[in-house]
Formats: C-alpha cells, structure tokens, sequence
C-alpha cells in the first residue's frame, strides 16, 4: 500500500486536492445536513431531536409534492428544449456552407455570459400581464393578453424559458466541439450512398454524438434539479412555479426550520442520484459508459 | 442542384440570424432602459425606445450602493477563482489522463458521481466549517470550496487524453520531473481548452450569486453581484427600474468584454474547437 | 500567435501573483481588526471597572458601530453621522456603519447564523426588526430587555407603540414607527367622475364607490390593486382586513380558526367580493406596471400602510398633487380603523460590544430630538426619501407635523399619518409559527387570487395546511 502510494506519488498528488476540498467543503456539511435533518432546530434555540418526523410531514405536505412536480417539469421540458435546439444551432455553425462562422458563434454564446439575476430582471418586464412587451405584441396581432407570471397555469413557462435561454449556448458549444470531431469521410461515404441530409443527422451525426450526449444529459440533470435563481425571481402565485431548492431555501432562511429544509436537501440529493443511476444504467444497457 | 445549395444557404443563414437576434435583444433592451429617465415609462412598446436620454443613472447608483469596493472585491474572487480553478483542475486532469495508477477507474467514476451531489443542500453546516476556518467575510471562502470542480477535471481530462503519450514520454527520458512534464509539454498543448475554461469559470465566478451572499456578511465585502441583488428585493426599497436596469447592465459589460476578448485573441475563436473525444 | 500565447501567459501570472497578494493583504487586514476588537473589548473591560457614575462622561472607544437595516437606511446615515458630529465629545473616533439587509429575515438570519458560529464580534450593535424576528432574538437571548429604559418613557410616544415588541411581558423592541393603515386616493378620478370621496368612510360605502367608478369609467379605473403574490395577504390580511374584521388566525389556546372563526370570514368575505366583482386592478405591488396603471389613472385608492407615501412620491412624482389621504375605511357593524404597523430598533445581547450604551443614546436622540429630527426630515423629503411620523407626542405637537404637502395638494400628509393612528384595532397577536403561519395562508389566498380555487376552498385549505403543518401556535 504504502510502496503503491511512493512510487505513484505524482498522480496521487495531482488528484488529491480534489478529493481533500470534496471532502471538506461537501462530504463533511451534506452528511451534517442528514444530520440536522433528524431534529427540530431554528439556528437559535438547541436542536431537538426528532427522528424521522421531518421526514413524515414532507410526504403528507402538498407544497413539497408541488414543488417536486415543478422541478420535473422543468428538468424534462427544459431538457428536450435545451438538447434540441442545442442539436439545432450546433447543426447550423459547423455547416459547410457558412462562412461567417465566429460572429453567430460569438453571438449565440452571450445568453450564458449574463448574469441570472440581470436577466430574470428583464424577462419579467418582458412576461408582466399587464405592460409587459410580449402581452403587448401578442395583443397588437389579436391575442388576449395572458397571465404568464401572475396566472398559475402559465407560470413555468418564463422560468423554462429563461433557463433554457441562458444554457442552450453551453451545450451548443459542447455538441459544437462533438460535431467538429466527426470525421468527414463518414458524411462522404453517406452522400455517396445517396443519403440525405435528415438521414446522415440520425445515421451518422446522432450516434458519433453518443459520448457528448450522454455528458449534456447528466450535467442537465444535475442542473436542473438544483434550478434556484429564475424560479426566484420570477416566482408566480402560491406554488405554481416554486422549484425544490427553492422550497428547501424558503423553509431554510425564510421561516426559519432548518431541520425542515434539511429534510427536503436530503431527498433532493437522493432523487438527484436515483436519477442519474438511471440514466447510466440505461447506458450500459447500450453497451457503452 | 446548385439552387438547392443556395436554397439551403438562406435557410442557414435566416435561422442563425433568428437566434441571434433572440440572444441579443433581451442584453439590448435593458441597454436601452438603462439610459431611461427614472420618471420613463418602461412599458409595453414604449420601453423600447427612449423618449427622454438620461446618463444620471449610474451616478444615482453610486450613491446606493459602495461600488468600487464591490467591484474589486467581484474582481479579485473572479481572477482568484478562474486562476486557481484552471491550475488544478488542468493538473487533476493530467494526473487522471496520463497516469495508469491503482484505482484510476474507481477514482474517476467517484468524481464524476460528485456532480450529482448538490453542495447548496449543504449549506448551513458548511457556513460553520467556513467559519472555523476563519474565512467568513473573506474572499477565500468563495476561491478555495471550488478550487477543483469534478467537471472542470474531467473537461481537462478529456482534452489531455488527446496529447500523444509519445511526448510525455520523450520529456521523461529527458530527466523532466513529472510536474515539469505537466508545466512544459502538457499545458502549453492543451492552451485552447485552457482559455475556453477560462471564460467559462469567469463566467461563473462573477456571475455567482448564492455563496457570496452566504458567506459575505458585510456590505464592504460583497461582491457586486451580491449588492446589486439587494436593489430590486429589498422591501421597502424602491428603486426606479432604470436604475436597476443601469446596475444590471454595468454587472454584465465586464464579463461580455471579457468573453468578446478571449473570443478575438484565439483564432478559431473559444467556444470552438474546445472538447476533444 | 506564438507571442500572442506568450503575453497570455504573462497576464495569467502577473494576476496570479496580484490576486494572492490582494487577498492576503486582506486576510492581514481582518486579522489586525480581530486583534484591534480583542484590544477594545479589554479596554472596556477596564472602562467598566472604574467607578459607574463616571459611565455618562466614559469615551467610546475608536471604532465602528454596526446598524442593520433594510429599506433604503441609507437616508438614516446622514441623521447617524450628524449625532456623531454631535457628541465627538464623548465618541470622538466613532463611526456608523449601516449595513443593508434585504428583508427582515435577513436581518435575522444574519444575526442568528453570526451567533452560531460564536464570532460575536462580526454582531451588529443594533439592527431594525420586525415583531416575528424580535420575538426569536428574544426567546434566544440574543437581544436586550429595555423595560427598564423604556418604561420612563413610555407616557411620552404614541400609544402602544412598545406592545409588539414585548416577549413575557419585557420590552425588547424601542419602538422607531407606528405607521397606520391609510386611504389614498386620487381626486382627480373622482373629479372626473363627479364622485365624492369623503364617502368612503366604511369599508361598503368605500366597494359602493368601487362599483360606481367600474360603471361610469366603462371599466377602466378599478377601485384599487391587488398583489398576485405574498403581499396580497400582508396588506389586505394580516395588515388590512383580518384585524379590522376581528379575524383571528389561532384561538385563545393557539389551535388554529382561521377557516372557522366568524371575523376571519367576514375580512376574507370582504375581499372576495372585491374580486368577485372586478374591483381589483391585478398588478405586483412596487413594481413598474403598477405605477403605469397609477399614471393611466387605472387605480383609483389605495388601501394600504402609510409607508406608501414614499413610493408614490418617488416612483410617480409627475402624479404630484394628484393624490389625497385620508382614514383607512372601517367596516359598519365593528367600527375600528386599520392596525398601526411598528417597526422596532433592538439592541443586541453581546457583552463585548463597547457601543450598547450609544445605540441606546442613538435611539433617544432620534425619538425625542424634535430639532434634529426635523432637519433630517428636511433634508430627506426635498430628496423624495422614506421617512415616518415621530411616536414621541411631543414632537407630533410641533408645527413641523402638520405643514402641508405638495404632493398631497396642499392637504398635510403627516396630520393625516397622524390621525390614521385614532381609534386603531388591534394587531393580529404574533406567535413564533407566525411566519410559518403566513406562507402557509399566502400560498392559499395567492391560488385564490389566481383563480384557482374559491375563498371558500381556500380558507379549508389554510385551515388543514396550518392543522397539519404546525398545529398549535404558542400563544402566551
């Protein structure tokens, strides 16, 4: 062990720091969050020990399965959104016929270069029911104005919209770099066999794109599950749009019961894995990882 | 046949535009309501347009919130942050793709599983630890949590795995010492994905909003991100919109000049060409 | 590209080397402070040793005295920095320092996660705080008990302006406003439409107006606003209605009313019908859409705390003259005005601060000073900035208090601020789950508002979600 650990020493010195601040600034609080987790405690008083009654009234309460449902909703429509265009704009700035490749690539990256809070800022002057610019195109072509923040059926809407404006251009830029590996003699071959263009997307480019993929799935995944910021600042009536974090952070630091919100961190990590174990599993069963 | 290339060239080009423009008119708009007169409507079709020019609003901001302090202190965690970052995610990255050592794979996987595990969720008791440590109100304590990140390893990772092994090995028999093979032949190969890592963590580091405002207790110590969010929230506050306008467009020009920078220093451009494999 | 690498490189290490020096600089920076804070704490120490008649001629040391506040408690600094100008005498190298929370709860998180970590010296002297956050800094120690202080003082300020701010029958809270619930209105739109507003005295007569507005505007002006989110129940709720109705969230054990009690359902009733009937204007309070309405002349009257005043003023100031106040209307059968709102001032329970004492001198200054504090108000109002009538009621006697106001057209805001306090109700009690209580009930009225569900369902929801969310209320 110890002559493993000699004669190894420079690879094991160049990883070790990762593994030292996980452990510190990670491991170390999120296990003390299971721990706080199992008591009543108001950052003021002595925690109680509660056993698994945090735990229990999570399940019996409604808000916590509202907000479970939004943040799935946001983690599936935002993906499908976020992956496709992704494909989409990744398509178009590695096409041969373009010329002028570094402005859109420039351009279509500045969503990710701004700031969340800037932005939410803007999205809700533009969603606002009663002056906002989109309500006032919709009505000037003859639609009724809608409730996109105030009304509880609309109000995911902005918040997938705002999510997927800001990450598209990063996953754009991953699958950019997928699609830029892809040997060209594979699309020769293709044109020369006579297929077009939609058959070489799914013949050729889908399945070269597998690995870059599956990284946009799981980084998604981690992402969205944790979505925080455009949910706050663009929060709608009652639950309607109120994500998990943002229902742990509310039960946290807004009314104060820290085991509570300890409880709903908790569960959110273990969907979190559930999820992504998933999703490997359905990797290995293609074959590949 | 050549109708149909030109066809499709249009269509290309119509759609990038699409997008384009949907990427730059929200950043453009607030432009604009950021030189509004505070007593401007910013509603509906009139906010786009400014009926009455108004360079005070900066001025007024100012005087809400400590802004030079604010921004060095989103300067320094920045820089601290991105520099630190690129150091040891690059070397953790080295280590990982060019070494065959005992628990390699195990290692690895563990790492990227650490992705899935959320460190907000954590937050309260890393507070305490941080406070332990001496680092609440400190900069550090925003640099060092987040010195290596499991993805900015394996990014790192992935792109080193495309460095010949024959290189490594010649700087080996050359009597190069491991780091210096890491110093001398690796980083310099691997200088594309370095700046686009370097936008990326920019990006993040000032953009960052939850853990400063966790950890910095104190208006000297904020981070600008931190101070400019207190503008529309604080209750009872009321702040005329294009003075927040004014601040949230003054929070993102730094970073776009950064990132167009980085973008006209490479040639093909960062966001191009950075992953391999 | 070779050089273009080159300088790349240099510019990463330069600020390499610049960004660990800067942070270390800064590191030095707290670690003198730290030692500067141990250095004081002894000199206190030794301060209070000598002997205690000599405490009103003691000098505070060198150093800073943290203020927490939310709002815009910037204004406050320049009234801070006068009284220091004041008494260099006995605090010659004092200076205030306030730092800005957003709400509240910040302001509490902040103190209750600083006393957590055991680094008392990162504590604020003081910090504003509403009654839910005073009463957890005082069931855990954390705040003073002023019933000492206060108690002589008492026969000089408002009314009840302590109540609130008392746990266990000690007073924690110094009382820094007592703000009532107004009537705003815009004369203009009941000039235009021939209506009188002097009418509006009871809560029917004032949904009566309502109607008639709706009807000859065509439906253009609505009666007032209402907030799609939590502020809806803050302001027509817990702040408007519910205490005026004699509503009641906990009965007198703490088991929760809220869907049974006859008051609660009378408020709630209330403002179903102003839904029911179109009357409210749906629009997010604070926000640009609102006072574009409020230009457009689509809201008529605000029923809503004097603290409004502030936003009118600065968010539509060209609306000047426009705008009236008078009494928040009272219902017919139970004849009490609005609940006055107080905003406390809590000096912080930490032994090794060396400026208690002139927090304490602080806030009597700012009370009573009828002198200095009219400056300051000066001063603040020509740069349209929040300020709240004085409680101390020798103050509220000077002319100052009843100048007209442009604003208002002449009529004099700060007499109305001060009449809206006469025959007030009484506040909801605050319990330690009253913050619970709140999003719970929000979360329900807020699907109402949304159209969701009816009052009806909505007040068995808050009766369910509050049995089975919290229980019982310690009511004491």
């Amino acid at each position: 062990m110890i002559q493993a650990l000699k004669r190894y020493k420079w690879p094991y010195l160049f990883i070790m720091p990762f593994f030292l601040l996980f452990l510190i600034f990670q491991l170390i609080p999120n296990i003390f969050t299971v721990v706080i987790s199992l008591t009543k405690w108001n950052a003021i008083a002595k925690p109680q020990y509660v056993g698994l009654k945090n735990y229990q009234l999570l399940f019996c309460d409604q808000m916590f399965w509202d907000a479970t449902w939004n943040t799935f909703i946001y983690w599936l429509i935002s993906g499908i959104i976020i992956i496709v265009l992704a494909l989409f704009i990744g398509s178009l700035l590695t096409s041969k016929q373009l010329k002028i490749k570094k402005i859109y690539s420039t351009i279509t990256f500045l969503p990710n270069v701004c700031a969340v809070i800037s932005m939410a800022i803007i999205f809700k002057l533009f969603f606002d029911t009663n002056e906002g610019l989109f309500n006032s195109i919709l009505v000037s072509v003859g639609i009724p104005k809608q409730e996109w923040i105030t009304g509880a059926s609309l109000s995911k809407i902005p918040v997938i919209f705002l999510y997927s404006w800001r990450n598209i251009p990063w996953y754009t830029m991953i699958i950019v770099s997928g699609l830029l590996n892809i040997s060209p003699d594979f699309y020769e071959a293709a044109h020369v066999d006579g297929a077009n263009t939609v058959q070489q997307f799914f013949k050729i480019t889908l399945p070269s794109l597998s690995n870059v993929l599956f990284f946009c799935f799981i980084t998604l995944t981690s992402d969205a599950w944790k979505i925080f910021n455009e949910s706050y600042m663009l929060k709608g009536p009652s639950t309607s749009n109120i994500s998990l974090f943002q229902y742990m952070y509310d039960s946290g630091f807004t009314i104060f019961k820290m085991g509570y919100a300890s409880a709903i961190g908790v569960v959110l990590t273990v969907i979190l894995l559930v999820v992504s174990i998933v999703q490997f599993i359905i990797r290995k069963r293609q074959g590949e990882v | 046949m050549n109708s149909k290339r030109r066809l499709s060239k249009i269509f290309i080009h119509a759609a990038l535009c699409l997008v384009s423009i949907v990427c730059l008119f929200p950043i453009v708009w607030m432009c604009i309501i950021a030189f509004k007169d505070p007593s401007e409507s910013v509603s509906g079709f009139s906010s786009l347009l400014i009926h009455q020019f108004s360079s005070q609003n900066i001025s007024r901001l100012m005087a809400l919130i400590p802004f030079g302090t604010n921004f060095k202190n989103s300067i320094l965690s920045t820089l601290g942050g991105t520099i630190t970052t690129l150091f040891f995610c690059s070397l953790a990255g080295f280590g990982f793709a060019k070494y065959r050592f005992p628990g390699r794979n195990g290692l690895f996987y563990f790492l990227i599983a650490t992705m899935l595990v959320p460190p907000e969720v954590g937050s309260v008791p890393l507070f305490l630890i941080m406070k332990k440590l001496g680092l609440i109100n400190s900069l550090w304590s925003l640099i060092i949590p987040r010195m290596t990140t499991a993805v900015g390893i394996f990014y790192m990772r992935q792109y080193i795995l495309g460095v010949p092994d024959s290189l490594v090995e010649a700087a080996r028999i050359d009597g190069c010492n491991e780091f210096k093979i890491y110093y001398r032949i690796v980083l310099p190969i691997i200088k594309p994905a370095i700046a686009s890592w370097t936008v990326l963590t920019v990006v993040a580091r000032w953009n960052d909003f939850f853990w400063p405002l966790l950890f910095l207790r104190n208006q000297e110590n904020y981070t600008l991100m931190v101070s400019l969010s207190m503008l529309p929230f604080s209750e009872g506050m009321s702040t005329p919109w294009p003075v927040i306008m004014c601040g949230t467009m003054i929070i993102t020009l730094p970073v776009i000049i950064v990132y167009l920078t980085m973008q006209l220093f490479f040639k093909e451009g960062i966001t191009e060409g950075a992953v391999k494999g | 590209m070779k050089k273009s690498q080159r300088l790349l490189s240099m510019l990463i290490s330069t600020a390499l080397i610049l960004t660990v020096a800067a942070c270390n600089s800064k590191k030095d920076d707290t670690d003198k402070s730290e030692q500067q804070a141990e250095q004081k704490a002894e000199d206190n120490k030794g301060a209070e040793a000598a002997p205690a008649v000599e405490v009103e001629k003691t000098l505070f040391p060198k150093g800073t005295m943290t203020i927490y506040g939310y709002g815009n408690p910037q204004y406050l600094q320049y009234y801070y920095d006068d009284f220091l100008e004041r008494h260099r005498d006995i605090a010659p190298e004092v200076e205030i320092k306030i730092v800005q929370a957003k709400n509240a709860q910040d302001a509490r998180e902040k103190i209750s996660m600083t006393y957590l970590s055991g680094a008392l010296k990162d504590l604020p002297t003081c910090t504003y705080i509403d009654p839910v956050g005073l009463k957890d800094l005082a069931n855990g120690d954390m705040i003073l008990d002023m019933t000492d202080f206060l108690t002589p003082l008492l026969p000089k300020m408002v009314e009840g302006a302590t109540v609130d701010g008392m746990v266990d029958g000690k007073m924690y809270g110094l009382p820094e406003s007592v703000r009532p619930q107004l009537l705003f209105y815009n004369k203009s739109i009941f000039d235009e439409y021939g209506i009188d507003p002097s009418q509006m005295t009871t809560i029917e007569k004032w949904i009566e107006v309502g109607r008639e507005l709706k009807e000859k505007s065509g439906g253009k002006t609505y009666l007032s606003y209402i907030d799609p989110g939590k502020n809806a129940w803050r302001y027509y709720g817990r702040r408007g209605l519910m205490p005026q109705a004699n509503g009641r969230i906990w009965d007198d054990e703490g088991k929760v009313v809220m869907g049974t009690d006859p008051g609660t359902k009378k408020a709630m009733e209330t403002l179903d019908t102003l839904m029911k009937e179109d009357l409210l204007f749906k629009s997010t309070i604070f926000e640009p859409p609102l006072y574009d309405a409020c230009r457009k002349h689509q809201v008529a009257t605000f029923y809503i705390g004097a603290f409004w005043d502030e936003f009118l003023r600065k968010n539509v100031p060209e609306m000047a003259g426009e705008w009236r106040v008078m009494n928040a209307p009272v219902f017919e059968k139970e004849q009490q005005g609005g609940a006055p709102v107080t905003g406390y001032f809590v000096i912080l329970n930490n032994p090794d601060d060396p400026y208690t004492e002139l927090a304490k001198m602080l806030w009597e200054d700012f009370t009573f000073n009828t002198e200095q504090r009219t400056k300051w108000v000066k001063r603040v109002d020509s740069e349209n900035g929040p300020y709240a009538n004085p409680i101390s009621l020798e103050m509220l006697d000077d002319a100052f208090w009843k100048e007209p106001s442009d604003y208002y057209g002449g009529q004099s805001f700060r007499t109305a601020e001060a009449q809206g306090l006469q025959n007030p109700s009484k506040n909801l009690p605050v319990t330690a789950q009253d913050a619970e209580a709140d999003v719970i009930i929000s979360a329900e009225l807020e699907a109402y508002v949304a159209g969701n569900q009816t009052m009806e369902e909505a007040l068995q929801n808050m009766q369910k979600n509050l049995e089975g969310k919290i229980g019982q209320s310690e009511v004491k």
